[in-house]
């Protein structure tokens, strides 16, 4: 027995059906113009996708402020397209080129959004002992250099979807900058959380901001900020480290969220504290940062051949120092931003050789792991490696 | 400098990555640019605290294991990266869910064909009859499609054969889903749920051609669906460790700022540093709107290509939240893989709806712990959720007013899904990130950030393209892959398009030697 075949309309108008098909589309390409079609960059979903995220920024040095002879605040003004906006609490990646070495660091922005868009952005360096970069912008850099930044990054920023109206923001030294963003931010109208900000030093001589922070506070109810001095006592502030107990003086009533940002020992001495004040994880975030390795009493030498376009270059390394920082040395450029582990832009294939990536930094995909893909800015070499970058 | 190879392929997406690893296994001299750090394009993953969240996967169809070795299966095993996958199948299909009170309803619906016909039978008692008869073309038109694909080297004696063996899939060839549907006379409850799909395709299914989507359909519930472990990461380093343990080489971080052409032929490209890299076939995953008006000069692009574009629409535009929960999928009551939750059952006024960010409820939500549960540590689950927008609102969104309307976006969407399941989700997030369609455009150039490629309109159907592409004479020695090439965007046809682009770079190169 045949089965029916199945048909729309009939046999013969599904065919002429099926014929239109043909001169349709014929039709259809022809009645368009033979023309370029618009270019990506000109739809305005890519024009402002470009300037939230412009391949790099190239920036003017317009102001530089000292702050007694601990950091400088820069200030900086486009050389050409307006500043890429971004969100309170994100940071710059700035490209130098020093010597030989080819080096990206990244810094928080301490000026608001809005600024942004007036465009100005102002980062602050401070000084730190063996800091290779930090030391060469507060020695070198002057007003009217040109810099390159990168787009703003960063995922320690508020969201009111996730976390608590109320931010308790703990800082410690030139760890306060994406908090002084924050409270400009709110104080503008353009974040709707409120600020507590316990801000720690070791006395009141190294308080960054302590104008600003404290028109800020006075003149805006939903920011309040507390300085906790550790190595003084003096009047009007808090004494000794910003911990259970202080929160807890200072914190608002009911749910809250801890933003941390500062120095590695701050974070030590809170990975104790924190857990006192029994709140879920999603309640407290750490601006990442890069614990380092601990150091080898004799640091070993390996070399690392790197691929780079079907290129062959091989570079010194030392097992103390990542392999990014083989790469900078050596002159190297690899695309990276954070250098903590997280935003994995120097995402590179480790062909062979071994490397030691410290606990709780490493943050690759799972697949990566599987097929050995690295972040060069928190691996230490173990052994000679072969790197694939590009 | 100049470097010569047998193919350049422009673009680590879907279908570079499986052109590139084509060509490599055949033995060809491949090297494949990208532009970014990453192999994928829109497949790929990122990390968020102790979550790592597939960036645009929800299922991939066709590659199920219920029917054994799907075409889609052969590729990955042909060119040396099936075993480094690891799939794990679902057996879900989906959970229908519309908000509007005058047109409420709720159905789970299983992949595998008895099992969907079987579950259909309990929403719409009496239907089974005719969903067979529908499960019968549907099966029949996926054969034509089959014969199609295995036409490496078009002849005109294939018509023939097309006409006497493949009458079925000529008679539908024209129709849209909801002409083949009324004639099948179905019940609006079985139209609801086997139109449940429409938003994969971003297209209404008054419009929307019948065999693109019965193709869809068949992909799914006949093939079966699955999710790799390592998320669509785990399949874009899988093809490229494939390609390269074959000899292919990939340069990352590189641009190509020049398609080459001689005598109407392309000759190779030239890269951002001004290397001349000379092939004999240029295989391009970067869109026409890109190749066209970026890499190419404008006397060089044969007139019917440019008209093609500018008679095309983009599709919809892309929006995705992604949430890691401090609580388990168990604890939460997430009980389904894949959510979708639509105002009403009429996909036409959806979509219509879809154009505003005001009135655009759809969204396409995956709890992936109902993949599998260890995606996300202990007591901890993944949900993400996507939604397409019709039309280019998001054009009028400022820099400035971006991080507002995207949160205001994404909140809209969860009380819409905690409305819809009675799931409450808002106090448990752990970690969110917002996709909006200037993400889309930053990560992989799509023009406004659609998401779909072209829009499959009745001018602009799948079989149309198809049909075109092979009757049609293209520029010699350009071939394209991906999003906007001869399928529709998606997992499974941007592999087929890459697989297809390079059987026919392989073809032509074979010619020339001979």
């Amino acid at each position: 027995m045949s089965k029916k075949k199945f048909s729309v309309n009939g046999n013969f108008k599904d065919s002429i059906n099926t014929v239109k098909f043909l001169t349709e589309r014929i039709k259809f390409v022809n009645s368009a113009e033979p023309v370029l079609p618009t270019r990506t960059d000109d739809f305005g979903v890519n024009k402002v996708a470009k300037s939230l995220h412009p391949k790099e920024q190239k920036l003017i040095i317009s102001r530089i402020e000292e702050h007694a002879d601990i950091a400088k605040s820069y200030y900086f003004k486009s050389e050409s397209a307006p500043l890429a906006y971004f969100k309170a609490g994100q940071y710059l990646t700035f490209r130098l080129e020093i010597g030989n070495s080819v080096v990206t660091r990244s810094y928080s922005i301490a000026s608001s959004p809005a600024s942004a868009l007036n465009g100005e952005y102002r980062i602050t360096v401070k000084r730190i002992s063996d800091g290779f970069v930090s030391d060469y912008i507060l020695d070198n850099w002057k007003v009217g250099d040109k810099v390159t930044a990168y787009a703003p990054e960063g995922n320690m920023t508020y969201c009111r979807l996730r976390d608590a109206e109320a931010i308790v923001a703990i800082a410690g030294g030139s760890g306060i900058t994406p908090f002084l963003s924050l409270a400009r931010a709110i104080d503008e109208g353009n974040e709707d959380c409120s600020l507590t900000l316990l801000y720690g030093c070791r006395n009141s001589d190294e308080i960054l901001f302590k104008t600003e922070l404290d028109s800020l506070a006075e003149k805006n109810e939903k920011i309040n900020v507390i300085y906790v001095l550790s190595h003084s006592d003096e009047e009007g502030y808090e004494k000794g480290f910003v911990g259970a107990d202080i929160i807890k003086k200072y914190a608002p009533e009911g749910r809250y969220s801890i933003f941390v940002c500062g120095p590695g020992g701050l974070y030590k001495f809170l990975e104790t504290e924190l857990p006192k004040l029994g709140l879920e994880r999603k309640y407290i975030r750490f601006e990442v940062f890069s614990s380092g390795k601990k150091a080898d009493d004799e640091p070993k030498e390996y070399s690392i051949t790197v691929i780079n376009r079907g290129d062959e270059k091989v570079i010194k390394a030392n097992s103390n120092e990542t392999v990014l920082c083989a790469f900078e040395r050596a002159g190297i450029e690899v695309p990276a931003r954070c250098h903590t582990g997280e935003c994995g832009f120097c995402r590179s294939k480790l062909v062979s050789g071994k490397v030691y990536i410290p606990e709780g930094e490493d943050k690759r995909r799972i697949a990566d792991m599987q097929f050995n893909f690295i972040h060069p800015c928190c691996c230490y070499p173990e052994s000679d490696l072969v790197v694939r970058i590009n | 400098m100049i470097k010569n190879y047998d193919a350049i392929v422009i673009g680590a997406g879907n279908g570079g990555l499986v052109a590139s690893a084509r060509l490599a296994k055949e033995g060809k001299k491949t090297l494949l640019i990208e532009r970014h750090n990453l192999p994928g394009g829109f497949a790929t993953s990122f990390v968020r605290g102790r979550f790592e969240f597939e960036a645009s996967l929800h299922e991939l169809c066709g590659v199920g294991p219920i029917t054994g070795k799907s075409p889609l299966q052969k590729i990955f095993e042909e060119v040396g990266a099936a075993d480094k996958i690891e799939w794990v199948s679902l057996d879900e299909a989906y959970r229908l869910i519309t908000l509007e009170d005058n047109d409420k309803c709720d159905y789970s619906m299983p992949l595998g064909k008895e099992n969907f016909i079987n579950k259909l039978e309990e929403y719409d008692p009496g239907s089974s009859t005719v969903v067979r008869k529908i499960f019968d073309l549907i099966e029949s038109v996926e054969k034509t499609l089959d014969f199609v694909e295995e036409i490496e080297d078009f002849k005109p004696s294939m018509i023939k054969e097309i006409f006497s063996e493949h009458t079925e899939f000529l008679k539908v060839a024209n129709y849209s889903v909801d002409e083949v549907l009324n004639k099948f006379g179905v019940s609006k409850t079985t139209r609801d749920i086997l139109n449940g799909y429409w938003c994969y395709l971003g297209q209404p299914t008054d419009e929307l051609n019948v065999i693109h989507y019965f193709t869809m359909l068949h992909a799914y519930i006949i093939d079966g669906a699955v999710i790799p472990k390592g998320r669509s990461h785990q399949i874009s380093t899988a093809l490229l460790e494939a390609f390269t343990e074959n000899g292919g080489e990939a340069w990352f971080n590189t641009s190509v700022s020049k398609i080459t052409v001689k005598n109407g032929t392309v000759t190779g490209v030239v890269l951002d540093d001004g290397t001349q890299v000379n092939a004999k076939a240029v295989i391009c995953n970067a869109s026409p709107y890109n190749a066209f008006t970026k890499l190419m000069d404008e006397k060089d692009i044969p007139e019917k290509f440019k008209k093609e574009v500018n008679a095309r629409t983009l599709s919809s535009k892309g929006f995705a939240v992604f949430l890691g929960l401090n609580r388990s999928a168990d604890e939460l009551g997430l009980n389904n893989h894949t959510y979708f939750i639509y105002p009403n059952n009429n996909n036409r006024k959806c979509y219509e709806l879809s154009r505003k960010l005001e009135t655009n409820d759809v969204q396409a939500t995956v709890c992936l712990n109902r993949a599998f549960d260890d995606c996300s540590p202990e007591g901890t689950s993944i949900l993400y959720m996507t939604s397409i927008f019709a039309g280019d609102e998001w054009s009028k969104v400022s820099a400035e007013d971006y991080h507002k309307t995207k949160t205001a976006f994404a909140e809209k969407m969860i009380d819409n899904f905690e409305k819809a399941t009675g799931i409450a989700i808002r106090d448990y997030i752990e970690e969110i990130e917002i996709a909006a369609p200037m993400t889309y455009a930053r990560y992989t150039d799509a023009p406004a950030g659609t998401i779909y490629g072209y829009e499959a309109s009745k001018e602009d159907g799948i079989v149309k393209r198809i049909v075109f592409d092979l009757i049609g004479k293209g520029m010699p020695g350009l071939y394209f892959a991906g999003g906007y090439a001869v399928r529709h965007m998606g997992y499974s046809p941007s592999y087929t398009t890459g697989n297809l682009a390079a059987k026919a770079a392989i073809l032509a190169m074979e010619k020339e030697a001979k």
